[in-house]
């Protein structure tokens, strides 16, 4: 075996009992080793002869009475809801939940903003109430047209067309009241005007419980001239396209 | 009977629940253990009470940290050793910066002789005490504390490299560097007595 270096022997005079085998066996065998571990272990057993002064038995009440004065008084222990780390997480918590609800309502938001571009973009689907009113309106003056037409072109000779007019006046004479409510809540004089109009002669033709006379017929016809009712009525039916953006929803008019 | 530990066990909590007093206790009982392993590594009974007095004023700060170690005393007592590490590398550095300061080199080998006083001296008195220091003098603070650990405390390597922050194989090879420089110095002391 090799020579032990000195580090190893040092190593060796430091180690625990259990460590020391083989080289023990090598320091009492090697002479060389023996004489340089001999004077290792003769220096640091004279080092160990380092005395310490004593201290007396209240050598640590004396280093307590000159520390305590510097020590900071420590804080008591706060209770739960005063923990500082507490709030801290209850402040995430709220700011994640705000954002939460705030990501929720601006998809809310969304979708209403994008619900009537779908709308207008898919005709085919159901019609809005507004539109109701429109075809209601439309149809209404189309019939309403028509029935000027036949009384404007009704002779004196013509005895039986004049139950007809009568009983289809009294058939468009609710619708016509109904239109000229929306027309008064759409703000639109013209068509108010020439509802009323209306109004008045088919509330005449309807009320004539005994049949049209050829007398009344004539009445009538030059009422509607002097109204001007049917091209009153020929202008609106142009307008009906334009008329559609100022016409309200009724309630149930989708049933006239 | 009640352990130590279990005893330190109780007295940390009763600080930590807001009773300064209670830190007293823990001095008491740790003071006597710092004193000497401060003073073994310092070698002066002053800066060694200072380092006490530290190493307790940083343990009691840092009290909330040891909270769930195992051992009060073997926590303070590295605390201990960093503040007298602390302590003689700061005293080393006011030395080498008294020495640069110094034009006169005549003065300034006076200086250097006065701190470590000549061995002629010290032989004189007979005090091998005195002596040993002379040479532990000699060594860098790490080497310094890890012979104080290693060959008075009978610390293990671990403890030492823990104790010095370092890791154990620096923590062997600065106690063999200790070794080597004490046995030279020693010897030639021998030799001029």
């Amino acid at each position: 075996m090799r020579h032990l270096s000195e580090q190893e022997l040092v190593e060796y005079y430091y180690s625990n009992d259990r460590d020391r085998g083989s080289i023990a066996q090598h320091v009492r065998d090697c002479a060389q080793c023996g004489a340089s571990y001999s004077a290792i272990h003769a220096d640091l057993s004279d080092l160990g002869k380092f005395d310490v002064p004593l201290r007396e038995p209240e050598y640590g009440r004396r280093v307590w009475d000159s520390l305590a004065d510097s020590l900071p008084a420590r804080p008591t222990p706060r209770t739960f809801w005063l923990r500082p780390d507490l709030w801290r997480v209850l402040a995430y918590a709220s700011v994640a939940a705000t954002l939460l609800a705030a990501t929720f309502y601006a998809g809310r938001m969304w979708e209403h903003a994008k619900a009537p571009v779908a709308s207008t973009k898919t005709p085919a689907s159901a019609p809005t109430p507004k539109s109701v009113v429109v075809v209601v309106l439309s149809d209404h003056l189309d019939r309403t047209e028509r029935l000027l037409v036949e009384l404007k072109h009704t002779g004196a000779d013509d005895s039986d067309m004049l139950s007809p007019l009568r009983d289809e006046a009294r058939n468009l004479l609710p619708a016509n009241r109904i239109c000229q409510r929306e027309a008064k809540k759409s703000d639109d004089p013209d068509l108010e005007n020439a509802l009323a109009a209306l109004d008045r002669l088919l509330t005449r033709l309807a009320e004539q419980p005994g049949g049209l006379n050829p007398a009344e017929v004539t009445r009538l016809q030059k009422q509607m001239d002097a109204d001007g009712l049917l091209f009153e009525v020929r202008v609106l039916r142009s307008r009906m396209p334009a008329t559609e953006q100022v016409t309200k929803t009724p309630s149930g008019g989708g049933k006239i | 009977m009640v352990s130590m530990d279990k005893l330190d066990y109780v007295s940390i909590r009763a600080v930590l629940s807001g009773d300064k007093n209670a830190y007293g206790a823990l001095v008491a009982r740790h003071s006597h253990r710092l004193f000497r392993v401060a003073y073994r590594i310092t070698g002066n009974e002053a800066d060694a009470e200072e380092v006490v007095q530290e190493a307790f004023f940083r343990g009691y700060r840092k009290l909330e940290v040891f909270a769930s170690r195992a051992n009060f005393g073997t926590w303070i007592y590295r605390i201990a050793v960093r503040c007298a590490l602390d302590k003689i590398a700061n005293r080393k550095l006011d030395e080498s910066s008294q020495i640069a300061n110094e034009d006169d080199p005549e003065r300034h080998a006076v200086q250097v002789a006065d701190t470590a006083a000549g061995p002629e001296r010290i032989l004189l008195s007979g005090e091998i005490g005195a002596l040993q220091q002379m040479a532990m003098q000699g060594l860098t603070p790490t080497e310094r504390i890890a012979f104080v650990l290693r060959h008075f405390e009978d610390q293990g390597t671990d403890e030492i490299a823990r104790a010095l922050g370092i890791a154990p194989n620096s923590a062997k090879q600065a106690v063999y560097r200790a070794v080597q420089k004490l046995r030279q110095r020693l010897a030639v002391l021998r030799v001029k007595a």
